[in-house]
């Protein structure tokens, strides 16, 4: 009986054969939709701290370094690869890529930072997008906090009492130009 | 006359006007407010009535002018109906009444809320700290809402471990709290008379992360389910789908169907991953090394399968309040039958070249016993219970997403050994092959293009209760939630099943031999990461001939310092 089940456990071991990979030396490509360091388009982002507010490990970081120009500080060390912020960015400007080979000895390996040009808003003065208006709007999208629905409100007020004369006046102002899309 | 009505029309009429209000949320739920006076009286008669005993959750109220509440939670298992007793003691006199003297499992909870909160309780046998180290300053309770989630308070120097004594003819021998046989950070103290077990001390929650307290300080409730699911190093669906549950059921939300499918299909993956995890450890730490690797072999499988399916490996990442993230359509549906049906055929080799194996009869068998009495008596869960022949099961007796709609066995054994709890768990792995190829089929008839998560419509209401269970692997997991404003929990509470398990242990080890330490501790699966998840992250002052406090702090403000 003892003899038996060995033998049975020599076959099983020799059947499977040796199935460690030669990993590192060969690699071993991530599968379609792994979840990954994330990676930001500069490109696409507007700056709308969407993804900085739901990052549960609080790993993206927003500041205006002064009123047109914004930062954002995606820090990895931190990260979970939940993929939450690709999730709910308006713009799709993060991608979950499918780098996992994270081990570094240099911080600024594995961050992103972005420089954001914010136009400030001529008639309240803070920061807001006006080459591509309306984008907040897009906010809404699934599982966005239920409690930001607030902060909405105050942007569309603003807007809402920007007179038709007031906005006359703007046509003259030099603004940056278009992104090519 | 349901169980619940009889139950309320007995505690008010039993406690006159000590009973408050009763409050019964969703089907299978009772909450009951009582005057503290009665709360021994009241957990009496239910246990009278054939309750068991979960977990104690204390928590800050003073803001709403409560002072202190505490909720204790009992299951009636063959009513399907879980009950919560809740209490309040005013804030300069946080006193309640022990329960420990007629529940033993009620030990550990009590002694955690006297360290994290500053609550008393009169009566209990062994009022010492648990949770907190022991240089941790007088005075300074965590859980309250005026320390900030990060205090770190300067550490004392000097500060010896208290242990007891050991009992007279024998001696100590101390394992942990690193050890070659434990995975994870624990201390037990095990008291010998030369190879023979005579009792025990142990000692853990050196890891606390405190992450309840950042849920209720930091996070936001759909924060939340990707912290939770860290709670764990192999079951973290089992705290990301159980916390989404309290909060869903604290809110009134209904989640799509195919939503509670998919959540169903990545617990049992877990299970089966878990189960064969635990299989080779167990092996290895009887000295069987084919089999840790034969069962790590086919575990991969599994792993490589959630990758696919999910992103990643072990963290999911698919559950959401409302639902879930991604679905399982046609192709990956097919993809883990493919897979489940190789892992079943592999598996069924592997036990049959094993369990008949001497080397794993003489190891297991006879070890680690204890009576089914016992188990009920220290409210064992999950496979160390089903080992004892207690039949439990919350997948069936407390049905969750759609647990009611398909059909499982609950496998029991009653040799009340190591080789009942690896009985059981081996056969627990055809039962969530079974149950997952259920739930795919269900899927397919399913309509395709169901939305997979549901929206609140609006804020969740503060002071709501929320109680929800899920069958983890090693036992139920219970998770308590109590809503609160500004989008966080007030209060979050996580029982992880070793927690009521590792308060056996010492029974289990008595008059074993020292050499089978390992693999008992090894049998109720201990996960010390869920059990140590409390609070503030703090390091414990050793026994100078373990490893002195210096030299752990040293390591462990050295690493911080680097950040
Ligand atoms: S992947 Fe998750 S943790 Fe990482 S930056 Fe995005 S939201 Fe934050
Ligand atoms: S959510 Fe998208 S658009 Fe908004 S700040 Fe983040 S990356 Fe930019």
């Amino acid at each position: 009986m003892w003899l038996w089940n060995k033998i049975k456990q020599l076959a099983i071991s020799f059947r499977a054969g040796m199935v460690t990979l030669h990993y590192p030396f060969e690699p071993r490509p991530a599968p379609e939709g792994f979840r990954g360091q994330p990676v930001w388009d500069h490109t696409k982002c507007i700056g709308c701290a969407g993804c900085a507010s739901h990052c549960p490990a609080r790993t993206i970081f927003l500041r205006d370094i002064c009123q047109e120009l914004r930062i954002l500080l995606y820090d990895s060390s931190r990260c979970t690869y939940c993929g939450r912020c690709a999730d709910l960015c308006p713009e799709k400007a993060i991608t979950m890529s499918d780098k996992f080979e994270l081990a570094t000895d240099n911080r600024q390996d594995i961050t992103q930072s972005l420089e954001l040009f914010m136009m400030t808003c001529q008639r309240c003065g803070r920061c807001y997008d006006l080459e591509i208006k309306n984008y907040i709007d897009r906010l809404s999208s699934l599982g966005y906090r239920y409690d930001s629905l607030e902060a909405r409100k105050v942007i569309r007020r603003s807007t809402a009492d920007f007179s038709p004369e007031e906005l006359e006046k703007t046509v003259t102002y030099e603004r940056p130009g278009r992104l090519e899309k | 006359m349901s169980r619940k009505e009889e139950l309320v029309r007995w505690l008010e009429k039993e406690l006159d006007g000590n009973f408050i209000s009763a409050e019964a949320t969703i089907p299978g739920r009772l909450f009951i407010d009582l005057k503290r006076e009665a709360l021994s009286a009241a957990a009496t008669g239910l246990m009278n009535r054939g309750a068991r005993y979960q977990v104690g959750v204390g928590y800050d109220a003073r803001k709403s002018g409560q002072g202190f509440g505490l909720v204790h939670t009992f299951a009636f298992d063959k009513d399907s109906l879980l009950v919560a007793l809740r209490t309040f003691a005013p804030e300069d006199d946080p006193e309640f009444d022990s329960l420990t003297p007629l529940i033993p499992g009620a030990g550990w909870s009590e002694r955690e809320y006297q360290d994290l909160l500053g609550l008393r309780f009169r009566n209990h046998p062994n009022p010492r700290r648990l949770v907190l180290s022991d240089d941790w300053p007088e005075g300074i309770y965590p859980l309250r809402r005026e320390v900030p989630h990060d205090l770190m308070p300067p550490a004392a120097e000097e500060v010896a471990f208290r242990l007891e004594e050991a009992p007279p003819g024998t001696s100590i021998v101390p394992l942990g709290p690193f050890h070659a046989s434990l995975h994870e950070p624990a201390h037990f103290s095990v008291y010998v008379d030369g190879e023979d077990i005579k009792g025990c001390e142990y000692r853990g929650f050196m890891t606390h992360r405190g992450i309840e307290k950042l849920a209720q300080t930091e996070l936001t409730y759909n924060d939340v389910p990707f912290v939770a699911e860290r709670i764990c190093g192999i079951c973290g669906s089992v705290h990301s789908v159980n916390y989404a549950q309290a909060v869903e059921a604290a809110a009134g939300l209904r989640i799509p169907r195919r939503a509670e499918f998919i959540r169903m299909v990545a617990l049992e993956l877990e299970r089966l991953h878990s189960h064969l995890l635990w299989l080779g450890v167990a092996g290895h730490l009887i000295g069987f090394d084919t089999v840790f690797m034969q069962a790590w072999r086919i575990r991969e499988k599994i792993m490589w399968l959630a990758e696919r399916l999910t992103g990643n490996r072990k963290t999911y990442g698919m559950v959401i309040i409302g639902g879930v993230r991604r679905d399982i359509n046609q192709d990956r549906s097919e993809d883990i039958r493919a897979v489940l049906k190789e892992v079943e055929r592999e598996m069924l080799a592997l036990e049959k070249a094993i369990l008949k194996d001497r080397t794993i009869h003489k190891r297991t068998r006879g070890v680690g016993y204890l009576s089914r009495e016992e188990a009920v008596k220290w409210n064992l869960i999950g496979p160390v219970a089903r080992a004892r022949g207690v039949d439990m099961d919350a997948r069936r007796d407390h049905p969750y997403a759609a647990y009611d709609e398909v059909q499982f066995e609950v496998p029991l054994a009653d040799s009340g050994d190591v080789w009942g709890t690896l009985v059981v768990r081996v056969k627990e792995v055809y039962e969530a092959i079974k149950i997952i190829n259920q739930c795919l089929d269900k899927l397919e008839k399913l309509p395709k293009n169901e939305p997979l998560s549901v929206d609140l419509e609006g804020p969740i209401p503060a002071g709501r209760q929320g109680l929800s269970l899920v069958e983890a692997p090693r036992g139920e997991a219970v998770h308590y939630v109590l809503t609160g404003e500004e989008n966080r929990p007030e209060r979050w509470r996580v029982r992880a099943p070793t927690y009521p398990n590792l308060q056996a242990v010492p029974s289990m080890l008595l008059n074993n031999k020292l050499a089978d330490f390992p693999i008992i501790v090894g049998s109720i699966d201990p996960c010390i990461s869920c059990t140590d998840r409390v609070l503030v992250v703090e390091r414990r002052s050793g026994k100078a001939r373990l490893l002195s406090g210096q030299e752990l702090e040293n390591l462990s403000r050295g690493k911080r310092s680097k950040k």
